[in-house]
């Protein structure tokens, strides 16, 4: 770059500008369309994220009362999150489920593996239908988060049971309640403080319709989640 | 032209000059050339010092051995179902057929979202061919699994499911730009870990 002298003019500058912006453009173009959300092209903006990225929001989950996590993720909601961390979920469960009917002495074995349609309805049901509600109920009341952006909220909430899975397999049932009602504690929390900000422009019923759905979604998923999938327990 | 000496094509340009052959010969002999086609892929797929062109045997892509191995898989761990798990036969198979496809396609959509310019039949041909590792290691348990204790019969399941990842993933990742390799590689790796798990399990 020449730094001493100004060779183009002021219009030049602006003409070259355009031009580039303009070839910007081009190359992240948006499908317009009634059917555009059934291309695969529609959905390629949301999975811009690498895998550093990626672990950084699910630490995220595990901290709750720091609401970063939608500044995070304003600028750039991401679908690979949700879609993955319910297909592992999904092993999980089938895996420590099966895990806990092993008993050695018992002749003939026999394994859960119908958990894997329930656990595959159940979690993609709540992962992508719930931010589906709660963002058209969030539009009419006025509140301004994209469609996107909830899904991602809601797809990293379900992170917390990862690890929830994971201590599923012990056998006691005290223990089980106890981190069922930490997991329900911990991402009802996250997802009540990062809505907060968004929520605090409303008036106070409409505040409460909205965390009422939440709560009431992730109590039905933890409730699930304990009774169907991990009630079972060896003699 | 002298067919004679083409009587084994090895690959789709070959056969293009046989066309003309196919009404007039037996049907055992088409029957031998699709096997033949479909051992000389999963060789290339699975045996990774065949692949002296980078991959670009695999533009001939078929879906008859993905099919054949994904049957051979649901067929064998529904033989036992009965006894081992407490659906019935038909509930393993189905979840066993339905895994694999639905999940070979949603492996591939996510490489493709993902940024990777891939033809959508080629890569899940490609996870089909690599279920075969899985297959044997069904067999082996489906044979002699009720004799070992679980520990034993980790060995082949753990051989076998690195096999597959290992073939795979050469391919999968070097489709996406290198900073997403990772989130293209770890679904393929949680669906053999699936596929695998299943035929542990039953």
């Amino acid at each position: 770059m020449d730094f001493g002298i100004q060779n183009q003019t002021d219009e030049q500058q602006q003409a070259n500008k355009e031009s580039s912006n303009q070839n910007v453009n081009e190359g992240n173009k948006k499908q317009t369309g009634f059917c555009a959300f059934l291309t695969v092209e529609f959905y390629t903006p949301y999975f811009n994220v690498t895998e550093t990225d990626v672990i950084q929001r699910i630490q995220g989950t595990f901290l709750p009362l720091k609401p970063d996590f939608l500044n995070l993720i304003r600028g750039n909601p991401d679908l690979w999150g949700p879609i993955w961390i319910n297909a592992t979920l999904i092993f999980m469960i089938t895996a420590i489920a099966n895990l806990r009917q092993i008993d050695e002495e018992k002749e003939n074995q026999s394994f859960v593996i119908s958990y894997v349609p329930q656990a595959t309805a159940l979690l993609y049901i709540i992962a992508f239908g719930t931010p589906l509600v709660l963002a058209a109920v969030m539009k009419f009341l006025g509140v301004d988060l994209s469609f996107f952006q909830t899904i991602c909220l809601y797809g990293y909430s379900m992170s917390t049971l990862l690890p929830i899975t994971i201590l599923c397999y012990f056998q006691n049932e005290l223990f089980l309640w106890l981190i069922i009602v930490y997991g329900f504690a911990n991402s009802s929390l996250f997802l009540i403080i990062n809505l907060k900000e968004e929520l605090d422009k409303l008036q106070i019923q409409k505040k409460y319709i909205i965390i009422g759905i939440v709560v009431t979604m992730q109590l039905s998923l933890y409730l699930f989640y304990k009774l169907v999938f991990f009630s079972y327990v060896t003699e | 032209m002298d067919y004679t000496n083409q009587k084994h094509p090895q690959n789709y340009s070959q056969m293009e000059d046989l066309k003309t052959l196919d009404l007039e010969e037996s049907v055992s002999e088409t029957i031998m050339r699709d096997l033949r086609m479909i051992a000389y892929k999963l060789k290339y797929v699975l045996i990774p010092k065949e692949q002296e062109d980078n991959g670009k045997e695999l533009r001939n892509w078929d879906l008859w051995g993905p099919l054949i191995f994904c049957l051979t898989l649901a067929m064998t761990l529904s033989f036992k179902a009965d006894s081992t798990t407490s659906s019935s036969k038909s509930d393993v198979f189905a979840i066993i057929f339905v895994l694999i496809w639905v999940g070979a396609f949603v492996v591939t959509l996510n490489a493709q979202l993902l940024g990777g310019k891939v033809s959508f039949f080629q890569s899940v041909c490609l996870l089909g061919y690599c279920v075969f590792p899985i297959n044997i290691e069904a067999i082996i348990i489906a044979f002699v699994g009720s004799y070992l204790p679980f520990v034993v019969k980790l060995i082949p399941v753990i051989i076998c499911f690195a096999w597959s990842a290992y073939s795979s993933v050469g391919f999968m990742a070097s489709l996406v730009p290198p900073h997403k390799k990772k989130l293209a590689v770890y679904p393929v790796f949680l669906f053999y870990l699936f596929l695998s798990w299943f035929s542990l399990i039953v």
